[in-house]
């Protein structure tokens, strides 16, 4: 039963990455990304085969997860200059689409569909079953550095030049924001996070395969996200525990349906998840906890906005 | 040679399938202003609800038409109950709880269904050959289907009253307002007929190939590259992104092999957005 | 400090009426705890079911002639959903809190790629039916082994029978899965060795239609195609293939060209004529029949076998070790299982021959169970059948 707890904290967390990640980009900058679960892979991967295929050190896998999920956010994110809300929404999702294929398909790089095990897990070996109960700790100190830098962002005048590009862009332009550049280093900075996200989980679990990065959990994170409260990073963690309490509540609940074969539970468990998205989205606007906008410094202080 | 003529013919019969429910999406995008991604789950449940008609013995038509009408209908209450009211924040919300209710949808036929797949009860036929070229004779009368489809559409833009409220209201909805149309009621026949549509493209999918929870899922790319290919808004638009799409999609299996296929709709959509974003027939209403 | 006492107290306690209680009773505190892990749900739900109940069947009868060396069994199943992700939750589950010796049975070869490693890392050993070729090359130290013919074999002897009907042109069609190319690069060089050609194509086995596909595989002419995937997607190729006019054979996986299939299908001259092939079970054996009667099946599929072969080995190893745990199983189940012997194809005649200090080799329902040093069976039969007016017809066992 404790490692059964020790294990959906630990994926919670994970999902609290991602969620903090998400929420600085669609309540910092109003970009959506629903690539998450791609950007999740590229992490993953790119940690999973530094550490097996070229025997480097868990740290390196890690550092090198964040560089390649910011570097796919890059590419995306110039790779549609214009970034229009709606536009982007869709790249991001088919940018989701044609990772899971590279994944499968790209056998000498990925091994395919077989997918990574043995994924080194810190002094795995040496903790056996212990290493559940340590590496909980490891995720959440990883999780507040994050939400550390997060909040800062979010306080300082770069994150109010975010927020003033969400709320109108053109004005923001007008004021001499480099809009396109903050974009683009919000959204990098987002993926990069969705990417440590990804190496965290495949050193935890010690597996990943292509069909486990699927759009269902950039579902997961939207939920945590507006649940939570867009615009406000704490409502983002809370967000993810309350997804993950939903998640595990579903399985239980639905065990007790009787009647039910083990598709239809799986069915009943997504669609559970999809409609409380919907219903979030419309009887809760503002999520859990709102967003707080720091008031702009008071003019005497001479405070540049 | 044969082989790129072999799949330009296999792309313009997908093509017509795929032009359907591309048409649907760009009408609703046209009046309804945001990109409805619930399609996926629509396309799907058109699909199964023409499956059980046709299986409870109504012919094609009669089946195309249960499909239409269950899709639309569905459509218009999610669009009034979930979508609707989310467009005031913006389009962005109303599309992310679009791809949530296309979920649900693709749950609530697996919970009747199952994940099995299942192909409508019709017997399977030889192709016919002209020289090296193949074409299946059921190929060619789903696409009839297709065609004629895509034709009534037309002329009831073109035609009738509703048809042309519709595209006044979306060329210029305050205008369109002010000359009586009512923009409640356009707002619902554009549901209510985009989806329709979708469910039907949903179910000449099935009939070419086969159905299960994810026949939407698979086609939602290559839908919203069809419709931004030819210009969002844009019915004919549509046609034509779609006819290009299905036959980009069957020549590249040639050059990037079989598993990337779905990927050309989205790179189709990168270089429409990078080169020309009102695509090819531009933004325009129809 | 309170509850320490009462706990010591309890302790005490405990152990006095445990030495005081009937030999019986000793055997229940210590039982010998084996798993099945096998996909009761999800694409392999069809063979799980079978597998698990024959596994319980086989524990129930060992514990009713008193169980190995006098301690009882307890087996303990769970469903692995025939995804990675859940199998290795389920196998943690049974590593960490049922602390059993060996699980047995993973289906997919996913599922036994993501939980191998958590096996052989916790010491347990692990028994798969699994087919994949890069299984046995894991790193698993001994704690592995698999009944299932690996591709090697299977794509061998399947090419060898394809050349037998006069095949020299075959195409290889087989969907995105760890097979997929060690199944075209065998397959090519059983062709060229017969003096033939070859061609493949991996495809995507989440489509609705393959006419692309179909449409290369004829450019290459063959007068003879493996459809090596799985029953949704074979269902689908059957009826392009058919509709593209192809007249050649075609040969598939047993387990994918079944009953449903050519029920789904619907029309028989779409599947007339079709060649499938399966490891086969040992025909004629008293081992079979006994997996008859067990999993209440009249043709038992080739994975229920093996489970049956899994549990008898496990149990005997361990009797020959007098010793209860994965590593005892590891360095005893080829003691058990080949090298010459008394030959026994149960696990009773077994647990006596072995109490009696006699050598044994086990040769079991899905074949002879001799493994090699990376885990894999030296070999097996294959069954060949044909479809012939929408009922498969035995073409011969080899």
């Amino acid at each position: 039963m404790a490692n059964y707890l020790l294990f959906i904290a630990t994926i919670g967390g994970i999902y609290g990455l991602l969620a903090l990640g998400l929420n600085l980009i669609w309540g910092g900058t109003g970009m959506v990304n629903l690539g998450l679960a791609g950007f999740f892979a590229v992490g993953a991967y790119a940690s999973a085969l530094a550490t097996t295929t070229a025997h480097l050190p868990i740290p390196v896998g890690w550092m090198l997860a964040l560089i390649a999920g910011g570097g796919a956010g890059l590419v995306v994110v110039f790779s549609t200059t214009r970034l229009r809300e709606d536009y982007l929404a869709i790249v991001t999702l088919g940018f989701a689409e044609v990772v899971r294929l590279a994944a499968s398909n790209e056998i000498w790089l990925t091994r395919g569909t077989d997918g990574i095990s043995g994924i080194p897990g810190p002094w795995k070996a040496t903790l056996g079953p212990d290493f559940n109960a340590v590496y909980l700790p490891i995720v959440l100190a990883v999780l507040a550095v994050v939400f550390v830098l997060v909040r800062r962002i979010d306080r300082s005048p770069y994150g109010r030049a975010l927020r003033a590009i969400r709320e109108d862009a053109q004005v923001a332009q007008v004021a001499g924001k480099p809009v396109l550049r903050f974009k683009a280093q919000a959204f990098a900075l987002s993926a990069a996070i969705a990417g440590l996200a990804g190496a965290l989980y495949g050193h935890f679990t010690s597996y990943i395969a292509p069909d486990l990065f699927l759009p269902l959990i950039t579902i997961y994170i939207f939920l945590s996200v507006a649940a939570g409260g867009i615009g406000n990073p704490t409502g983002s963690l809370v967000g993810a525990y309350l997804l993950m309490t939903l998640l595990e509540s579903a399985r239980f609940l639905v065990e007790f349906i009787p009647y039910v074969t083990a598709v239809q539970r799986a069915a009943l468990k997504e669609l559970l998840i999809a409609l409380a998205l919907i219903l979030v989205l419309r009887l809760m606007p503002r999520g859990l906890l709102p967003e707080r906008i720091p008031r702009a410094p008071s003019p005497q202080t001479g405070g540049k906005s | 040679m044969d082989l790129v003529l072999q799949a330009v013919v296999n792309g313009l019969v997908s093509g017509a399938l795929l032009a359907v429910p591309a048409i649907g999406f760009t009408a609703m995008f046209a009046v309804l202003r945001f990109p409805n991604f619930s399609v996926s789950g629509v396309a799907t449940l058109g699909a199964f609800a023409g499956y059980m008609a046709y299986a409870a013995g109504l012919q094609i038509v009669g089946s195309l038409s249960v499909a239409f009408v269950v899709a639309g209908t569905v459509g218009l209450f999610l669009d009034r109950v979930a979508h609707l009211p989310l467009v005031k924040q913006g389009a962005l919300p109303a599309a992310i709880a679009s791809i949530a209710s296309g979920l649900v949808l693709e749950n609530v036929v697996r919970l009747g269904f199952g994940n099995d797949m299942r192909g409508f009860d019709r017997p399977i036929a030889r192709d016919v050959r002209f020289g090296d070229i193949r074409i299946n004779p059921q190929q060619t009368e789903t696409m009839g289907v297709a065609l004629a489809i895509m034709l009534l559409v037309f002329a009831a833009l073109a035609f009738t009253r509703v048809g042309k409220a519709m595209r006044a209201s979306a060329d210029n909805p305050e205008l369109a307002a002010l000359k009586g149309i009512r923009p409640e009621r356009v707002a619902m026949m554009a549901s209510f007929v985009g989806m329709g549509l979708v469910g039907v493209g949903g179910m000449l999918l099935g009939l070419d190939s086969s159905i299960d929870p994810l026949t939407g899922a698979r086609i939602l790319l290559s839908i919203f590259a069809a419709a931004v290919l030819g210009g969002l808004g844009s019915a004919p638009g549509a046609v034509l992104g779609a006819f290009l799409i299905g036959v980009a999609e069957e020549l590249s299996v040639l050059v990037v092999g079989s598993p990337y296929r779905s990927a050309v709709g989205f790179f189709a959509i990168l270089i429409v957005l990078s080169l020309r974003p009102r695509g090819l027939l531009g933004e325009r209403a129809f | 400090m309170m509850n320490a006492r009462i706990g010591r107290r309890a302790t005490l306690l405990g152990g006095v009426a445990a030495v005081a209680a009937p030999a019986v009773l000793r055997a229940e505190t210590d039982p010998i705890r084996i798993a099945t892990l096998t996909p009761l749900t999800g694409a392999g739900g069809a063979y799980g079911p079978a597998m698990a109940k024959v596994a319980a069947a086989v524990v129930e009868e060992v514990n009713k002639s008193g169980g190995v060396l006098g301690r009882k069994v307890v087996l303990v199943s769970e469903d692995d959903q025939t995804n990675p992700d859940a199998g290795v939750r389920a196998a943690r589950k049974l590593i960490d809190v049922d602390k059993v010796a060996a699980i047995l049975g993973t289906w997919a070869s996913s599922v036994t790629t993501a939980v191998a490693p958590l096996c052989w890392e916790n010491k347990t050993f692990l028994c798969t039916v699994s087919g994949a070729d890069t299984i046995t090359q894991l790193p698993h130290q001994g704690y592995l082994v698999r009944t299932q013919p690996n591709t090697v074999l299977q794509i061998t002897r399947t090419g060898g029978f394809l050349v037998g009907l006069g095949a020299r042109k075959i195409f290889t069609l087989v969907p995105q899965t760890p097979f997929a190319k060690s199944s075209i690069e065998i397959m090519e060089g059983v062709a060229r060795k017969a003096g033939g050609s070859h061609a493949g194509l991996i495809y995507d086995d989440k489509k609705t239609t393959y006419r692309t596909e179909v449409d290369q595989a004829l450019r290459f002419a063959p007068d003879a195609i493996l459809c090596a995937g799985y029953t949704p997607d074979t269902i689908v190729l059957l009826k392009d293939l058919y509709r593209a006019g192809y007249k050649g054979k075609i040969i598939g996986q047993a387990y994918a060209i079944n009953r449903k299939l050519i029920e789904q299908v619907g029309q028989n001259e779409v599947v007339e004529g079709v060649y499938t092939y399966a490891p086969s079970v040992a025909e004629g054996s008293n081992a079979l029949e006994r997996v008859k009667k067990m999993s209440g099946l009249a043709s038992p599929d080739p994975y229920t076998s093996q489970v049956y072969d899994h549990v008898n080995m496990v149990l005997m190893a361990m009797a020959a070790a007098k010793a209860f745990n994965g590593t005892a199983i590891r360095d005893n189940i080829r003691k058990v299982t080949q090298g010459g012997g008394k030959p026994v194809d149960n696990a009773i005649d077994g647990l006596k021959a072995i109490a009696a200090a006699e050598k044994v080799d086990y040769t079991g329902a899905s074949g002879p169970c001799d493994f090699d040093d990376k885990g894999d069976i030296l070999d097996c039969k294959f069954r060949y059948e044909q479809i012939k007016a929408g009922k498969p017809v035995l073409v011969k066992i080899a």
